[in-house]
């Protein structure tokens, strides 16, 4: 066997097996995103089937931009990755800053923060919703409740009560209505994701130039300064990979949607083409092209970094 | 020693204090679920009861009745199991020849395999549906979760052990080909045992892939090949009562990959940032 034709051989089921996995299901969703394509039809039982006489052309891509839905969808999953990335990397970057020196139990403390990376999602949603931010019998209802009676009990007392008297009873916040759902994702997610967020950056400011850092010192750079204009220009290229990674798994989130939504309207885009899935596969397929171009315009910008770091 | 050391009060005595703070907080959910796995239904949403309970081994003891967890428990461990071994059988070849058989294409081949892992999974949902329901008639078999697990984690599978397979001296492989060892001999008697940490680290990091994935083990099972995402999922509806049993079994669902993941913890920034933070 000649020098080139083994190393071929070697990849070839890895590249077979992915090349099929990418195209066969990508082309017929474009496919069908171009015929009229229902599940359920009385009057167009043609329609129920995908054939080439159902060509629609565009038409799906209308009926999708001109779906309300979607236009809420967009905005909901760009609303909730924004938020998602927004808390992970303030975070992800104080804590990494945080436990960057050794102190007593440090490895202990990196254990109990990277743990909510490995709950698995369907288990963290349950969790969050039911047992943590429900408004009656989770610890936000049991919280606000316990406040509000020790409220009272304060107004009771002789003198102080009138210095309490006009404090308000407060209401716990709902986590099951349209918005306040996509916060309850925001809150569940960043807590899976900051370890995630942490991890990297802690990774990276250990490559950090000690040097650089002791002349800072000895010229008499205030930590804030160190950190605004070292450390921070030095984790800029992480910031980066941080957020596309993220961008790309959270434009996806699903199993945190459907816990949660329920039924209330909170949806994104993956949520959106599962309902439209239902009966519509037309406008399902459409929406996952346009899902599909969301996702490459920010892996462009990721697989040129890592691209940039592989050494040949 | 260097000499920047942080002789401030908050370095000292302030720095320790908020990072166990953090960490405690971060840990809270899952110790609350595991401390609520050990109150009765009941007892679980009374105020009264919310720190101080008489313990009970009843929800781990009635799981099998309750949740039927074992069945789903036994599907996840083998969809991932098998997933993760067939993502290393296919995975070690590629890698090894894109390691000590590098082309001109080779980059692209790789940086290629990563943006496969790019494609919103929603997005092919039905064609998955369609092929495997009416077609392949796979739909809801162990044997479609386990290639559909393999597929999702194979690139990240491949570019893990191609970093770990890159530090290996390429003189080594070369000194097994003189003496005349056929390439299977040389991936299984030198790479294998000389890279072992790298694809051991691989198969645990794709293992708690695989054991979390959320999207196709729940779209393209209904019973027979479900997994605990999929009993987890389906078990989101009972308002509060019960907190108890629901606590139980997600803690037996996450609790051994939990600690698994532990072991994992540095190679999961390579795993996910695909070598991109050093």
């Amino acid at each position: 066997m000649s020098n080139r034709t083994l190393p071929r051989l070697l990849q070839a089921p890895a590249v077979l097996l992915l090349l099929v996995w990418m195209l066969v299901p990508l082309s017929m969703t474009l496919y069908f995103s171009f015929i009229r394509y229902v599940l359920n039809s009385l009057n167009r039982p043609e329609w129920t089937s995908p054939s080439l006489s159902n060509w629609r052309g565009f038409g799906n891509y209308n009926y999708v931009l001109d779906a309300k839905d979607f236009w809420f969808a967009v905005q909901n999953s760009v609303f909730i990755v924004g938020g998602i990335l927004f808390f992970t990397v303030i975070l992800g970057l104080s804590i990494a800053v945080l436990i960057n020196k050794t102190f007593p139990g440090r490895g202990i403390v990196r254990v109990l923060l990277i743990s909510p990376f490995f709950v698995m999602p369907a288990v963290s949603g349950v969790l969050w919703i039911n047992m943590i931010l429900d408004p009656v019998l989770g610890l936000n209802g049991i919280a606000v409740e316990a406040l509000n009676n020790l409220v009272k009990d304060l107004k009771d007392l002789p003198v102080l009560g009138s210095f309490f008297s006009l404090w308000p009873e407060l209401t716990p916040i709902s986590f099951r209505a349209t918005q306040t759902s996509a916060y309850a994702v925001i809150i569940m997610v960043t807590w899976q994701w900051t370890p995630f967020a942490v991890l990297i950056f802690m990774t990276s400011l250990q490559s950090e130039d000690q040097q650089q850092k002791e002349a800072a010192v000895l010229d008499g750079a205030t930590s804030w300064a160190q950190f605004r204009y070292m450390t921070l220009p030095h984790l800029a290229r992480p910031i980066a990979i941080v957020v596309m990674i993220q961008s790309i798994f959270h434009l996806s989130l699903y199993a945190e949607i459907e816990i949660v939504s329920r039924g209330n309207g909170n949806k994104n885009l993956p949520y959106l083409i599962g309902e439209f899935a239902n009966n519509n596969i037309g406008a399902a397929s459409a929406t996952g092209i346009f899902a599909v171009i969301l996702a490459n315009i920010i892996a462009i910008f990721l697989l040129r970094m890592v691209g940039k770091n592989l050494v040949d | 020693m260097s000499i920047v050391t942080d002789k401030s009060n908050f370095g000292n005595f302030y720095r320790p204090i908020l990072a166990w703070l953090v960490a405690l907080l971060f840990f809270f959910p899952i110790f609350w679920m595991i401390f609520t796995s050990f109150k009765t239904d009941a007892d679980a949403v009374k105020p009264e009861f919310l720190f101080f309970f008489t313990p009970t081994f009843d929800n781990y003891l009635n799981m099998t009745d309750n949740y039927d967890y074992w069945r789903f428990a036994i599907n996840s461990v083998i969809t991932s199991t098998f997933a993760t071994t067939l993502a290393l059988f296919v995975g070690i070849p590629a890698a090894y020849s894109m390691a000590f058989n590098p082309t001109r294409r080779t980059k692209d081949v790789l940086v290629w395999m990563l943006s496969t892992k790019m494609l919103p999974a929603a997005a092919v949902l039905y064609p998955m549906t369609f092929l495997t329901k009416n077609f392949l008639n796979i739909f809801d078999t162990h044997f479609l979760v386990i290639i559909v697990l393999c597929l999702i984690n194979l690139p990240i599978v491949i570019w893990m052990l191609f970093t770990y397979f890159k530090e290996i001296p390429k003189e080594i492989i070369e000194a097994g080909k003189m003496d005349g060892v056929s390439t299977w001999g040389e991936i299984k008697d030198i790479l294998i045992p000389l890279a072992w940490g790298g694809v051991a680290s691989t198969a645990l990091l794709c293992f708690i892939f695989c054991w979390n994935e959320a999207y196709w083990t729940v779209r393209l099972t209904t019973i027979d090949a479900a997994t605990l995402s999929k009993l987890i999922e389906g078990n989101r509806a009972p308002e509060g009562l019960f907190f108890g049993r629901l606590s139980a079994v997600s803690t037996a669902a996450v609790g051994p990959i939990i600690i698994l993941g532990w072991f994992c913890q540095k190679q999961l920034v390579q795993g996910l940032t695909f070598g991109a933070v050093k």
